[in-house]
């Protein structure tokens, strides 16, 4: 990282005394300025203003801030989407680039005229269950005929403990979130469901049985650990890896395989929950695009979908970035829709292209609709 | 015949003056009522309605730094910057925490600056602040006339209490009543 210039520090100095360990972190004194305000305002919340208890309460957060701690641990809440999602250390952070991709696959469910009356949603890799949470609020909010059943799955307690929190929160003041038709479950999903050994920890399909759940969903949404071990300490920040557990950032290193493999470990299982639960749409976050196009490949491999689409981060705004030389030429078989980085990958097969507003899948295999496109 | 409940009398009476029946022996039968408010509520001019900035007009974009985006970073800012196409205003938003807050917060502050534009001194902005200032003036000037009414008072007292000799604490207290009484009438207007 490259060293501040010390007028930097003495410009943050002048507006605010709190400022320049916030500039150190944030590298940028306006961004800075909005984070003392956002924790100021944190601090009124909790003790009177302009009283001791205030000022020390202030400079805690500050100093916790200055070590690379994530402001959203610090406030105890961040934005998905309109929801305020708590967040607690051990758990993932939800992002905003999520969100994005979650109110985009709501808006076009939206305007389907055929989606069943009960609409089922599972989202494997919950953490604080803000997927969930947010595609009940977006899709029953526009379609109050539709009850959107999710099912949020986790391997880690924690992460459940404050998923079921959020579902709490929330039920309080969003009228479009039923805490009936919204449940959070433990499973490994890695496990292979055929050798499961019972154990404390079931497999995804054991799981369901166990918990009397339906076999079939309409929807999978996910977004799991996707970082590679090199990329984990190359490309992500220091207040990432030093804060935020990295079970949600890193598949397991048994899983072997070369780094970029490792990195990809979790899409094969997750196609293949796809298939085994039946889903017609089928939402999976990706790192980047080169990740997207593999993941694409993968999902075409196992010839049960009709449709492949890579969405970027702003899925609904025009793209403005040119497709980078490597995977331009694999653009004429999937998709790229958006603004920004490449971010998920969209599968859909059977009724799901009607429900997505997709031209109806032809009849016959993907290779042949690839020679007569 | 037993008093009727309260709200029951208020919307008889209220009825029996706005219909054609205000002379009959319904209206004359009632006793008067007092209402709750003597004065109904001002109202105030009706601004402007707000200008609608259309989707298709604006170029949205959020401030994100250029690299990895997703679970390899922890962003705070939630920053967006909509540009107005045909007019090139751009206009920029980071209050809140929440993306979809800035959003709104944006297209409305974009709304007013397009509006500021067209209309100049006929815009809702404008016409707030005129108001405002208005307030602000009429209630400084009615503090002015306050203390100046106060000096004046006091300064009366003290030439009083200069003129004469002692009085019993009574009747000083009347005349102090007496001549704020007076202060008030012949201050300046």
């Amino acid at each position: 990282m490259p060293r501040l210039p010390y007028s930097l520090l003495w410009k943050a100095r002048a507006v605010d005394h709190l400022l320049p360990p916030l500039v150190k972190q944030c590298r940028d004194v306006h961004a800075a300025q909005n984070e003392l305000r956002w924790l100021r305002a944190h601090a009124d919340t909790l003790s009177r203003p302009n009283s001791k208890a205030h000022d020390g309460l202030l400079r805690k957060m500050v100093e916790q801030r200055s070590t690379g701690m994530p402001l959203q641990y610090i406030l105890g809440t961040e934005f998905f989407g309109d929801l305020e999602i708590k967040c607690r250390p051990g758990v993932l952070i939800p992002r905003q680039e999520t969100a994005a991709s979650v109110t985009y696959l709501a808006q076009l469910l939206q305007r389907a005229k055929n989606l069943p009356s009960q609409l089922h949603v599972m989202d494997l890799c919950t953490g604080t269950g803000c997927i969930p949470l947010l595609f009940q609020h977006e899709l029953h909010a526009a379609r109050r005929d539709i009850q959107v059943y999710c099912l949020g799955v986790d391997i880690s307690t924690k992460a459940l403990d404050l998923a079921k929190s959020n579902l709490r929160k929330l039920q309080k003041t969003e009228p479009a979130i039923v805490p009936n038709l919204m449940k959070f479950m433990r499973a490994d999903i890695l496990k292979e469901p055929d050798n499961d050994v019972p154990s404390v920890l079931p497999s995804l399909k054991a799981a369901l049985e166990l918990n009397r759940k339906p076999k079939q969903w309409d929807i999978l949404i996910s977004n799991p650990p996707y970082i590679s071990p090199s990329a984990y300490w190359k490309t992500t920040t220091r207040s990432v890896r030093g804060f935020e557990p990295k079970l949600a950032l890193v598949p397991k290193a048994e899983l072997g395989g070369t780094d970029t493999e490792q990195g990809d470990a979790f899409y094969p299982r997750l196609l293949a929950t796809a298939v085994e639960i039946d889903a017609k749409v089928v939402l999976f976050e990706v790192a980047d695009l080169d990740q997207a196009v593999r993941v694409a490949h993968l999902a075409r491999k196992t010839n049960a979908f009709d449709g492949i689409e890579i969405w970027r981060d702003q899925p609904d705004q025009d793209d403005l970035e040119q497709v980078p030389e490597n995977i331009s030429k694999d653009r004429s078989c999937f998709p790229i829709i958006g603004a920004g980085n490449g971010r998920s990958v969209l599968l859909y097969r059977g009724v799901g292209a009607s429900w997505l507003g997709m031209p109806a899948p032809m009849q016959g295999t993907l290779e042949q609709q690839q020679v007569s496109l | 015949m037993p008093p009727l409940p309260y709200l029951l009398r208020l919307r008889l009476a209220r009825y029996a003056r706005t219909s054609l029946c205000s002379n009959s022996c319904l209206y004359n039968a009632l006793p008067p009522v007092r209402t709750l408010f003597a004065t109904p509520p001002s109202l105030a001019k009706q601004l402007p309605p707000r200008r609608v900035v259309l989707d298709s007009e604006i170029e949205e974009n959020f401030l994100k730094g250029s690299g990895p985006g997703g679970q390899k970073i922890n962003k705070t800012s939630s920053a967006v910057q909509l540009k107005h196409l045909p007019t090139g205003i751009v206009v920029k938003c980071q209050e809140t925490r929440s993306r979809t807050q800035n959003r709104k917060l944006a297209r409305q502050i974009l709304g007013e600056r397009i509006e500021e534009l067209e209309l100049g001194e006929q815009s809702r902005t404008h016409i707030k602040a005129r108001e405002k200032s208005k307030k602000k003036s009429s209630a400084d000037k009615k503090k002015r006339r306050k203390y100046r009414a106060l000096e004046e008072d006091r300064k009366a007292m003290e030439g009083e209490v200069d003129d004469n000799e002692p009085i019993e604490e009574g009747e000083s207290q009347i005349m102090k009543g007496e001549h704020i009484g007076e202060g008030k009438i012949h201050a300046p207007g």
